[in-house]
């Protein structure tokens, strides 16, 4: 199986400290990984790498069969070629419907000629409400964003995604300030989801993990410390010393 | 565009009911097509107010919409003014020295024209060439193209040159200050070729008007400015209805999510840039026919923050609910009080907005002026 994403010996350093460190990683077309690890491991800086926003001082991120590299392209490009990307806080465009911003979101011509001249179809506006109901979201359409739950709004980033078609989700913390039901709801689109995509989920709680029922890899200090099944990094003395070594300091 | 964005957005129609009402209106109270209740300087007021509602316009689609704080429009409103002054110029100093070319004993030649007009119009400033910005000034097409084409070009490589930098927010701001400001010296300057702080002037006498009194000028402009608000208006609310509308004011609430979905957003800001200078000096070339003169001082760092000032008090975004009445109208309103204010008693500028306006509409010496033929009936 050749892999969606492979990242191999990037390294970033901010004012001098090492943010990542010769991390390598990779993701197949359709799978579910987890990335844990302590606050400062990194995880964040490499969602950036590979979203465009920042640039590494050394290594490669290949994209695809034919091996883009994704370190020359722009944000826009990078989420053109499928990569989408779900931030910690939601960040949903609040002053419009919860319809205005699946259209934005919906797969089409990102050019400003082609916007300008985009009318929704009957096709395009059952495609919102698809996703709409997918998400959960059906009754809220023509709701403001700005007016939705902390979940929907999860919900509806998540809609904003899907309707991206990325071949690659990387998502930020999704259960983060959710009840039981809404991480439940989550657990179960995310699962869903990596049927037919790669999601990388990044996440502190290890519960969430746990439902997730995933390959995860550990992060710490910027490098990858260990990777397998959940009861497989967790029996590991290194990532026990990380993590509970910290919490008892 | 279909018969159900008006239904959506029925504001448009109130909006080119209300403008058109409001034509009609001094149409028929003018001195040349009605019954003189208002005077031709009047009328002339009234259409440089709807130029600057379309220059406001422009201004609530970069501000209100794409959340560019843009201090420098006025430096393109302007341009337009001078690429429209200067064929209107250029024309009627060619009428003139014609005239009194006719009767030398030898016909002029095309080249004692050139040289007469160079020597009319440039004599002011101390020279007698006409230089070569003006190639195209005896054309009124060419001349009308460059309206649209040299403020788009500055547009479009100014805001390349910003948006690709990821200059954004005050800085963006700063920069388009800079941008007029730097234009305005340069124009200041007498050999920049168009007059240095004379500016152009005699604008108001139109070529090939001569039989038509300033009082049908007056109103055919007015009714030039109208048209062109009407359909800028229309063509806005079109552009922000749909999907377009929706990407800008993502940007302006969040222009890194927005790269995230796949938009280019430099692009996007280029393009509303681009468009809304291009508005901008269409506004400027009805409005400085009407105004009479134009000099460098039109392109002062002020202009623009006034631009700004009469948006944020008209309210920005207002044109969504269709209430660019609001945006505009208030805004050209403001403008005029404040010129009038200015004018009639000298004061600074520095009064705060609504005082000005209740003042110049309330005030005396105003109402005298100004509204004086209105009253008196």
């Amino acid at each position: 199986m050749t892999a969606l994403l492979e990242v191999s010996g990037i390294s970033v350093t901010f004012d001098g400290f090492r943010a990542i460190n010769n991390l390598s990683f990779s993701i197949g077309p359709a799978e579910l990984r987890a990335i844990i690890g302590p606050n400062g491991a990194g995880k964040t800086t490499f969602m950036d790498i590979v979203t465009g926003k920042t640039r590494p001082d050394a290594g490669n991120v290949l994209w695809g069969e034919r091996s883009v590299s994704l370190l020359k392209l722009s944000e826009a490009q990078i989420a053109r070629i499928g990569v989408g990307r779900k931030f910690q806080r939601p960040t949903v465009f609040e002053d419009q419907s919860v319809t205005d911003n699946l259209i934005m979101a919906l797969r089409a011509p990102r050019s400003p000629w082609a916007v300008l001249g985009w009318r929704a179809r009957p096709v395009d506006m059952a495609r919102v409400a698809d996703l709409a109901a997918e998400v959960g979201l059906a009754d809220a359409l023509p709701r403001k964003a700005g007016e939705l739950s902390h979940g929907q709004k999860q919900w509806l980033e998540i809609g904003m995604l899907l309707a991206q078609e990325p071949q690659l989700l990387l998502v930020d913390e999704p259960a983060a300030g959710m009840t039981l039901a809404e991480r439940e709801h989550t657990t179960r689109l995310l699962v869903d989801l990596a049927k037919t995509r790669a999601v990388v989920v990044v996440e502190h709680d290890m519960e969430f993990v746990r439902r997730l029922n995933c390959k995860v890899t550990v992060l710490h200090e910027g490098a990858v410390l260990a990777e397998g099944s959940l009861d497989h990094v967790t029996r590991d003395q290194r990532v026990i010393d990380v993590y509970l070594g910290r919490s008892e300091r | 565009m279909s018969r159900s964005f008006f239904l959506r957005n029925p504001s448009v129609l109130v909006f080119l009911l209300v403008l058109a009402l409001f034509t009609l209106g001094v149409t028929l109270m003018s001195e040349a097509y009605g019954t003189a209740l208002i005077s031709t300087s009047f009328v002339k007021t009234l259409g440089k107010t709807l130029c600057l509602c379309l220059a406001a316009l422009a201004m609530d689609l970069i501000w209100g919409y794409a959340g560019i704080l843009s201090l420098g429009h006025m430096a393109f409103f302007a341009l337009g003014g001078y690429m429209i002054g200067m064929w209107l110029m250029y024309a009627r100093t060619e009428e003139i020295v014609v005239a009194a070319l006719a009767n030398e004993p030898l016909p002029a030649t095309a080249q004692e024209i050139q040289n007469g007009i160079a020597g009319q119009i440039f004599g002011v400033v101390g020279a007698s060439e006409l230089p070569p910005v003006w190639l195209f000034a005896h054309s009124l097409p060419l001349q009308l193209m460059l309206v649209v084409v040299v403020p788009g070009v500055l547009a479009l490589v100014f805001g390349w040159l910003a948006f690709r930098s990821r200059v954004t927010g005050v800085y963006l701001s700063i920069l388009t200050q800079a941008m007029t400001l730097a234009l305005a010296l340069y124009l200041f300057q007498n050999d920049s070729g168009l007059r240095g702080n004379n500016g152009l002037s005699g604008l108001q006498n139109i070529p090939g008007l001569d039989g038509v009194s300033q009082a049908a000028v007056s109103v055919w402009f007015l009714w030039a400015s109208a048209v062109a608000l009407g359909l800028a208006y229309l063509t806005l609310a079109w552009v922000v209805s749909g999907k377009f509308g929706s990407v800008i004011r993502a940007i302006r609430d969040d222009e890194a999510r927005v790269r995230f979905l796949g938009y280019l957003v430099e692009g996007y800001k280029l393009f509303v840039f681009t468009l809304t200078a291009i508005i901008a000096a269409i506004a400027g070339a009805l409005y400085y026919p009407q105004a009479g003169i134009i000099n460098p001082a039109e392109l002062a760092p002020i202009a623009s923050i006034y631009l700004a000032v009469w948006v944020a008090i008209g309210g920005r975004r207002r044109f969504r609910w269709g209430f660019t009445p609001s945006t505009g109208w208030i805004g050209g309103w403001f403008c005029w009080a404040c010129r009038l204010w200015r004018s009639r008693c000298l004061r600074p500028r520095a009064l705060a907005g609504c005082s000005i306006w209740c003042r110049a509409c309330a005030g005396p010496t105003a109402r005298g002026h100004r509204l004086a033929p209105m009253m008196a009936r």
